[in-house]
């Protein structure tokens, strides 16, 4: 018996270490943010000793924070609205609907998935130039309107609802716009919600095409404002990790609240958000 | 009138997202091709064809061997030890009576995976930061003076890997660990009584039982590393001396620094083949994205 327990102690030593080397970052993030400015690195611990609340009240107003929260948000929301509507009318036609072509086509879109978007950024960055659309919200909500996986992901959903709710509602009379809205789609709002939580988090993250087509003061979304921030306060490692907390709080705090959808979305799918 | 409209309804669901992919993705996709046959540079109007040269001159270019090499050493490094880790971790926190709290522990190492990357690249930058960061202060504590990491030739593209590895291990993680809930206890019940130690189990049931995972991680996991830019972009810009100019980092500083945009577009395409390449083999062998197929 003593040797079970002491490799369960063994194992739960080594699950701590990892958490605490998971963690370390952020508590350093947040430790450094909290300190007076001129003692930057010491004392070197990892647990906030002093509370400096100004520093993020400082860094708030360096930069206009809240214009890169209101982009990003919009961008978001556009993004995550579009993509519902669109995937839900595509998954639609090719979970239920039948025409010539379909499995052809339904492959075609697939096809997009394997396309790495960097190979493909200088074209894009081009067509952005013809439409005239640098420092737009168009330029950084029209492109990501479709995805293949979203279309994917509720094709398979849409395929499982059993057929006799279909037909029920074919016989109260519903064509097929009604049928999608009305049965279909409610039926798959857990899709819909792991869906729309990876493409916050998408949003949320991008940074290299932001950074190329909008990357005015005004149009900035977080975290390109975050790295134009901290080209100017490199050496303010306070305020430039205050910065830093700010850009990174709203994803995390998403994650804890809906920790059951992402951990089961990837599961079940294992994709990245 | 309305049997024609039947006909083509299936095709006016699709018609929205058939525009945007066709505007975003297909056309680019092409027109990458196209881009990389000519000699294009600041945005100007003028394009000049040079058919292939472009890729000849690509091809003896030292630059792009390195970014190449760069790229396979982070890929292999990053893949290979976020994998082992992923895997361990998964096993630790699988065996159910000897745990507490696993939910807890599994939200903790999954959290990387859903923080901005830029934004942990900041704090990075801070811990290897050369005056401030905490690397250096725990080394000048035992009396070592620290380098200044980032900018170190040896050294930079190992702190730019353990970014690459503390993001993706907790994605394999989970992976893994979904992989190993679907493993019946009986099995490693019967190796007990059989008289194996914990190590022989893990050889001989664990890792066969979840080889499947492993091939698909595995290939995304090189798809994802071969694919790093933003981290680079932040930590290092590629330096120093191209220490860290992984071929993604290669393509934006030709393109978007240097502005030799129609250059670009021939790395592109090589990094498009190359990536291409993964995915078939990860559609060949695992099926789609998806660890259920």
């Amino acid at each position: 018996m003593k040797k079970i327990s002491f490799a369960r102690i063994f194992n739960f030593a080594v699950i701590l270490l990892f958490a605490f080397i998971m963690l370390a970052p952020y508590m350093w993030m947040i430790t450094t943010s909290l300190k007076p400015r001129n003692m930057m690195g010491e004392p070197p611990y990892l647990i906030p000793t002093s509370f400096r609340f100004e520093n993020y009240k400082i860094a708030w107003e360096a930069a206009p924070f809240l214009r890169y929260y209101i982009n990003t948000l919009i961008v978001a929301l556009g993004v995550i609205a579009s993509r519902i509507i669109f995937a839900s009318l595509a998954a639609y036609s090719f979970a239920i609907m039948k025409f010539k072509g379909r499995d052809f086509l339904f492959l075609l879109f697939l096809g997009t998935m394997m396309i790495p978007f960097q190979s493909i950024i200088i074209p894009s960055y081009q067509i952005a130039r013809d439409f005239n659309w640098f420092n737009t919200f168009q330029v950084l909500i029209v492109p990501r309107m479709v995805d293949a996986f979203s279309i994917f992901l509720l094709r398979q959903n849409f395929v499982s609802i059993p057929k006799d709710y279909l037909d029920a509602a074919k016989m109260d009379g519903c064509n097929d716009w009604q049928t999608l809205w009305r049965i279909v789609f409610p039926l798959a709002q857990p899709t819909v919600l792991t869906m729309s939580l990876f493409t916050f988090l998408f949003i949320w993250n991008d940074f290299l095409w932001p950074l190329l087509v909008a990357n005015a003061e005004k149009m900035r979304v977080i975290q390109v404002g975050l790295q134009a921030f901290s080209g100017r306060y490199q050496v303010e490692w306070t305020y430039m990790m205050a910065g830093t907390v700010m850009a990174t709080i709203l994803p995390i705090l998403i994650f804890f609240i809906a920790q059951k959808q992402f951990i089961s979305g990837i599961m079940k799918s294992g994709i990245k958000g | 009138m309305s049997r024609f409209y039947r006909s083509i309804k299936p095709f006016l669901y699709l018609l929205p997202s058939l525009i945007i992919l066709g505007i975003f993705a297909y056309y680019p996709t092409l027109s990458v091709f196209r881009l990389s046959l000519y000699k294009w540079e600041f945005l100007s109007p003028k394009m000049e064809f040079v058919g292939f040269d472009q890729f000849v001159r690509l091809f003896g270019d030292d630059r792009f061997w390195n970014s190449l090499w760069v790229t396979t050493k982070y890929t292999l490094v990053v893949t290979a030890v976020s994998l082992l880790l992923g895997l361990v971790l998964a096993v630790l926190l699988n065996q159910k009576k000897s745990v507490p709290g696993r939910s807890f522990w599994r939200s903790v190492y999954f959290l990387p995976s859903v923080t901005p990357t830029v934004a942990i690249a900041m704090v990075w930058m801070l811990i290897f930061n050369p005056g401030f960061g905490i690397v250096n202060i725990a080394l000048r504590k035992l009396g070592i003076e620290g380098l200044n990491w980032l900018a170190d030739t040896k050294w930079a593209l190992f702190c730019v890997m353990l970014l690459g590895i503390w993001r993706r291990m907790g994605f394999n993680f989970l992976n893994y660990l979904a992989a190993l809930q679907n493993v019946s206890e009986a099995l490693y019940e019967s190796a007990d009584i059989d008289g194996a130690n914990g190590l022989e189990k893990f050889i001989y049931i664990t890792l066969p039982l979840v080889k499947p995972t492993t091939i698909m991680l595995m290939i995304l996991g090189v798809i994802d590393s071969f694919m790093v830019i933003d981290q680079i972009l932040i930590l290092t810009g590629g330096g120093p001396g191209g220490a860290t100019e992984v071929i993604g980092q290669f393509m934006y500083t030709s393109a978007f620094r240097l502005s030799k945009l129609g250059y670009g577009s021939a790395i592109s395409v090589v990094m498009f083949l190359i990536i291409m390449l993964f995915t078939l083999f990860q559609w060949r062998f695992v099926g789609f994205g998806t660890a259920e197929e």
